[in-house]
């Protein structure tokens, strides 16, 4: 590695000011929200959505036109010394679900957590729209930070944004689900942080761009990311570490669910990216598989677990622990037969269509799931004939959102799959394409149970509970089109995902 | 945009606009009125636009459309039998208040059913024919009772297993093809060069059998067609059944020959032909008989494509699409028939029950009949060593069910719905579901003459050869003397279960029960807190070995 290579790599780039605003802002809300109070909370929000979703297509569109990552050296202190954030072509569209599923959260949640009066503060208000906004700056901060240790206070950020969203209303069975997820994201905080203190121990320095350069294969190194590992997937909920997130996920409130599901478990998942691609040398085919592994557990326990709930809310949780099995059968994929770069390859385009669909799809689901519980005043599986009637539209948005995990065209679950099955006959890993068609399957029964019954008038109609706005189950119905629309991306590879990437790659040995 | 294209685009685009005039609640309510006219751009593009071709460039759809002989038969046909049980929809729906939810079902499944004799490229083709599987769900089940639950559940369990078949199918054809070309031509074309030959033929008989309700994935039929109303199961039993037909006419090699998976497929079919009567003379509702003539009768194309499979004969989709074709008309008036003798009652059967009989022999080979004709463009395919004569004994069976067919639908009770006064006179009532009827039984014996006339190039002498008619007559004559013994003998046949070996599936249930419950089980158990601490630890050991050992 020339010093040259590197000092392009960590210079500012024009426009990498975005940077700086798509972790500021949503973090500036929190604070005004702070400082106003809550009465005036929903209101910085809808200030701050759009001005957030302007910032990430921004950056976006910087890089994909300009097909080089965006980069700013914070205080213009070039690491090891100083901090760099850094956007490459997966950063910049992690950044824009992001930004895309916390605009309609946005919506979908007003006038949700209103005082008991008007003129009365609620606690529940300001609490929920100030973490909101933390959950996205940290989440933004996640997927630029350049810097390990600069990752492990955003992922902080992120868990304790998360966490009080489990427990909004404050019962105590929500509480317990809360609790859980907070010590169990601790352990995984602990094991990340002593990851990184190796790292730093060993070669001075936690810049990512910069480690890729020096890091040889010996046993400090496998030690710290072996930790590092452990502890993301604990966050991510992989199994067989998902102990907290049924509860933690099916028991908050349907907008803070949304956000969970779709995006908080997200974060930590691209980290695993970042460290295994970005930061370990050489081959990883073993804990490639291992990660695999763990995936497919977590696909047939995930479906078969959601197939036997009672309740929607809990089904959805389940199906998004499968869901994130699938994300895991990326790396097998990915590294392969000795492609030349992962980046290029099917299996990172799936892997990435199939975290952007979950994200949109799930978070429809639980809105609508949402819903469907304010109409019937339940949201029992076997009792929900006539939710068709009473909120056909979140019924429709969820039936969307289902048919992209089950995988059916068009929808960007069914490009995911297609692309997955494809890399998986590629790469003659046969193993694979056995628990993808299983859980497409499951993923059919679970869908298949929740919309039959809403198929059906029963006599006499359910009693209606609450009117939903025909607004808000629009926003449900928007995200679940979203995941239908990324059905129309080309089946191949997509350029946009390796741009920044092919630059660490080639300092590898 | 050449005229063609325009009809190809439209024949889907149509009924899509309709569709989307579905999500407004009042336009929603006037869609009845329209089903009879949705088909009718299919019905054009079929006469007018043989050969033509559509393409949207690759981004952001990919949609290739493009009509061939053997789509352009079954298209137009199905398009006819649409159009008329379309008319026969509107007199199910008179009156109903879910009137519109059900147009919504039945608009969808027909875009899927014009789409796969179409589709070019396999996205479109998977999509198209998702839609015809998936969406006749909501016509399995309209009228909401426990049987029909039922069925609708095996019915999708089975649809949804078979999209998987062929999204495995698809994704090898797909992969062995170099340039990544998703043209069915080219990736069809390329199958013979594939390391996954012999794979990807067998999920495609498997995933395009279970649609056309292949033994023993006929499991569907008897319990979806006895559960649909009648215009849907017309439709269902006639047009988007050939789903599964188009499917291996696209997706077998018939270029190159494969003995092994031919001879496969001539088994099942054969076996199929002769299963769907055995245990379609056992019962007594007609729907469930013409269900399981269906299950016979998709055997024996099946056995025509095998036989094609097994030589490489190109020449069994022409043909095979000419059966089916004649199947689409005869199976979907039968249906539409049954409607109509429970309207009239049995006073007034005959107007019903006399070209019932015509058509349904003609399903036998009755001379003249469009079933001769059928018979005869797929006599040379089975040849006239074991599987041709097998192919004559199972006209004898399909002779038998369709004597047993009528013999149960003259007991077909009156619909009470029929008797029940309104302010329309009582002859509008009464022909309301006999007109279709009779239209669609005046194209079924008209449309395959013309047809072969055209299409084929066979010509009247032919057809009119005494070997020809001595050899569909014979087969009758069986089949009429078998149906004297039934008449005899009948009450001492055991009384099968509609979807006969689903009984079995009975057995499996506690066992995938007791599976699943332990998945539970093992989720509870890994959901302890030291256990999870204990998982996070033995990962952490393993992730360190794993880099280790790669070193």
């Amino acid at each position: 590695m020339t010093g040259e290579t590197t000092a392009a790599l960590l210079a500012t780039t024009s426009g990498g000011y975005l940077l700086v605003l798509a972790i500021m802002l949503p973090l500036i809300g929190t604070i005004a929200i702070v400082l106003l109070g809550g009465q005036r909370a929903e209101r910085v929000a809808l200030v701050v959505a759009p001005l957030g979703l302007v910032i990430a297509a921004a950056i976006l569109a910087s890089v994909w036109s300009s097909g080089q990552p965006l980069v700013y050296i914070v205080g213009g202190w070039r690491p090891p010394l100083g901090l760099a954030l850094r956007s490459d072509g997966i950063s910049a569209v992690m950044i824009a679900i992001t930004a895309i599923v916390m605009c309609a959260t946005v919506l979908f949640a007003r006038g949700q957590f209103r005082g008991p009066a008007p003129g009365v503060e609620g606690r529940a208000q300001m609490v929920f729209w100030s973490l909101l906004l933390a959950v996205w700056g940290a989440l933004n901060a996640v997927f630029l930070g350049d810097d390990l240790f600069n990752l492990y206070v955003a992922l902080e950020l992120l868990t304790f944004g998360a966490v009080p969203l489990v427990c909004l209303d404050g019962r105590a069975e929500t509480l317990s689900a809360a609790l859980r997820y907070l010590l169990f994201a601790l352990m995984g905080s602990v094991l990340y942080l002593l990851g990184v203190a190796l790292i730093y121990g060993a070669y001075g320095t936690l810049d990512i761009v910069l480690l890729a350069g020096v890091v040889r294969s010996e046993p400090v190194i496998w030690v710290a990311v072996a930790l590092m590992t452990v502890g993301l997937i604990a966050k991510t909920a992989l199994f067989p570490l998902h102990l907290w997130l049924p509860n933690a996920h099916a028991g908050a409130p349907a907008a803070a669910s949304a956000i969970l599901s779709a995006l908080v478990v997200k974060g930590s998942f691209f980290l695993i990216l970042r460290l295994w691609f970005d930061v370990m040398p050489g081959q990883i085919h073993l804990p490639a598989q291992i990660l695999g592994f763990l995936g497919a557990g977590a696909i047939l326990l995930g479906s078969v677990l959601a197939l036997r709930q009672a309740r929607l809310k809990l089904l959805i949780a389940y199906s998004t622990i499968a869901q994130i099995g699938y994300l895991f059968l990326l790396f097998p994929l990915a590294v392969g037969s000795g492609i030349a770069s992962p980046f290029a390859s099917i299996a990172w385009t799936a892997g990435l269509l199939q975290l952007a669909s979950h994200a949109f799809a799930k978070a429809a689901m639980f809105m609508a799931a949402g819903m469907i519980y304010e109409a019937l005043g339940h949201d029992r599986i076997d009792r929900l004939g006539g939710a068709g009637r009473v909120v056909p539209i979140a019924v429709f948005a969820f039936a969307i959102g289902g048919l992209s995990l089950m995988g059916l065209p068009p929808s960007g679950g069914f490009s995911a799959k297609w692309m997955l099955l494809q890399a998986s006959v590629g790469e003659g890993q046969w193993w694979w394409i056995i628990v993808i068609t299983l859980g497409g399957l499951l993923a059919a029964g679970y869908i298949f149970r929740v919309i039959s019954p809403t198929l059906i008038q029963p006599f006499p109609a359910p009693e209606l509970k609450a009117v939903v706005p025909v607004s808000r189950q629009g926003v449900a119905l928007a995200l679940a089109l979203f995941a239908v629309l990324l059905g129309f991306v080309p089946l191949e590879p997509w350029p946009l995902l390796q741009i920044g990437r092919t630059a660490v790659e080639a300092h590898l040995p | 945009m050449t005229g063609g294209s325009l009809l190809l685009v439209l024949s889907l685009a149509f009924p899509l606009v309709l569709l989307l005039g579905a999500l407004s609640r009042d336009l929603r309510q006037h869609l009845p009125r329209i089903l009879p006219y949705a088909p009718v751009p299919a019905l054009a593009t079929a006469l007018f636009a043989s050969g033509a071709t559509f393409a949207l460039p690759d981004w952001p759809l990919r949609l290739t459309l493009e009509l061939d002989a053997p789509g352009a038969i079954l298209l137009g046909v199905a398009a006819l039998l649409w159009i008329v049980a379309g008319v026969a929809a509107q007199g199910y729906l008179r009156g109903r208040s879910d009137a519109g939810r059900f147009s919504v079902w039945w608009l969808t499944t027909l875009v899927g059913s014009m789409g796969v004799f179409i589709a070019a490229d396999l996205p479109s083709f998977y999509l198209l024919f998702s839609m015809v599987s998936l969406a006749a769900y909501g016509l399995v089940v309209f009228d909401d009772t426990p049987s029909t639950r039922r069925a609708g559940r095996v019915y999708v369990a089975l649809a949804v297993l078979g999209e998987a078949f062929l999204l495995l199918a698809f994704v090898l054809l797909s992969t062995a093809t170099a340039d990544n070309s998703l043209m069915i031509r080219d990736v069809v074309g390329n199958l013979a060069q594939s390391p996954w030959r012999d794979l990807t033929i067998g999920l495609i008989i498997l995933g395009f059998g279970i649609k056309m309700g292949l033994v023993p994935f006929h499991v569907w039929m008897p319990l979806a067609y006895t559960a649909a109303p009648i215009p849907a199961v017309a439709v269902m039993s006639g047009a988007a059944v050939k789903a599964g037909v188009i499917g291996m006419i696209r997706f077998l090699p018939f270029d190159s020959a494969s003995s092994g998976w031919g001879t496969a497929l001539v088994v099942v079919g054969l076996f199929s032909a002769f299963y769907g009567v055995a245990i379609g003379i056992t019962q007594k509702n007609p729907k469930t008989v013409l269900a399981y003539s269906s299950v016979s009768q998709m055997g024996v194309i099946a056995t025509v494509f095998g036989m094609g499979l097994s030589s490489g004969d190109r020449g069994v989709m022409l043909g095979g699409a000419f059966y089916a074709a004649h199947h689409i008309l005869v199976k979907g008036g039968l249906f539409l028939a049954i409607g109509a003798a429970a309207s009239v009652g049995s006073r007034r059967l005959w107007p019903v029950l006399l070209p019932a009989a015509i058509i349904a022999l003609g399903i036998g080979g009755l001379p003249l009949t469009g079933g001769a004709l059928a018979k005869l463009a797929v006599k040379d395919t089975l040849g006239y060593g074991l599987v041709g004569t097998l192919g004559a004994l199972s006209a004898a069976g399909s002779t038998l069910l369709m004597l047993h067919f009528l013999t149960c639908l003259q007991a077909v009770p009156i619909e009470p719905k029929m008797v029940r006064p309104s302010s329309r006179s009582a002859l509008s009532m009464v022909l309301s579901p006999v007109a279709p009827w009779l239209a669609i039984a005046l194209a079924a014996i008209l449309v395959p003459w013309v047809l072969y006339l055209s299409v084929l190039g066979g010509s009247v002498a032919d057809a009119l050869k005494p070997y020809a008619l001595w050899s569909s007559i014979w087969p009758m004559l069986i089949g009429g003397a078998l149906w004297s013994a039934l008449q005899r003998w009948g009450n001492r046949l055991p009384l099968v279960p509609r979807g006969d070996i689903l009984v079995f599936f009975g057995a499996v249930k506690p066992a995938s029960a007791r599976c699943s419950a332990a998945f539970e089980q093992a989720d509870d158990y890994l959901r302890r807190w030291p256990v999870a601490g204990l998982s996070l630890l033995i990962l952490a050991v393993a992730f360190g070995i794993a880099t280790f050992a790669l070193r």
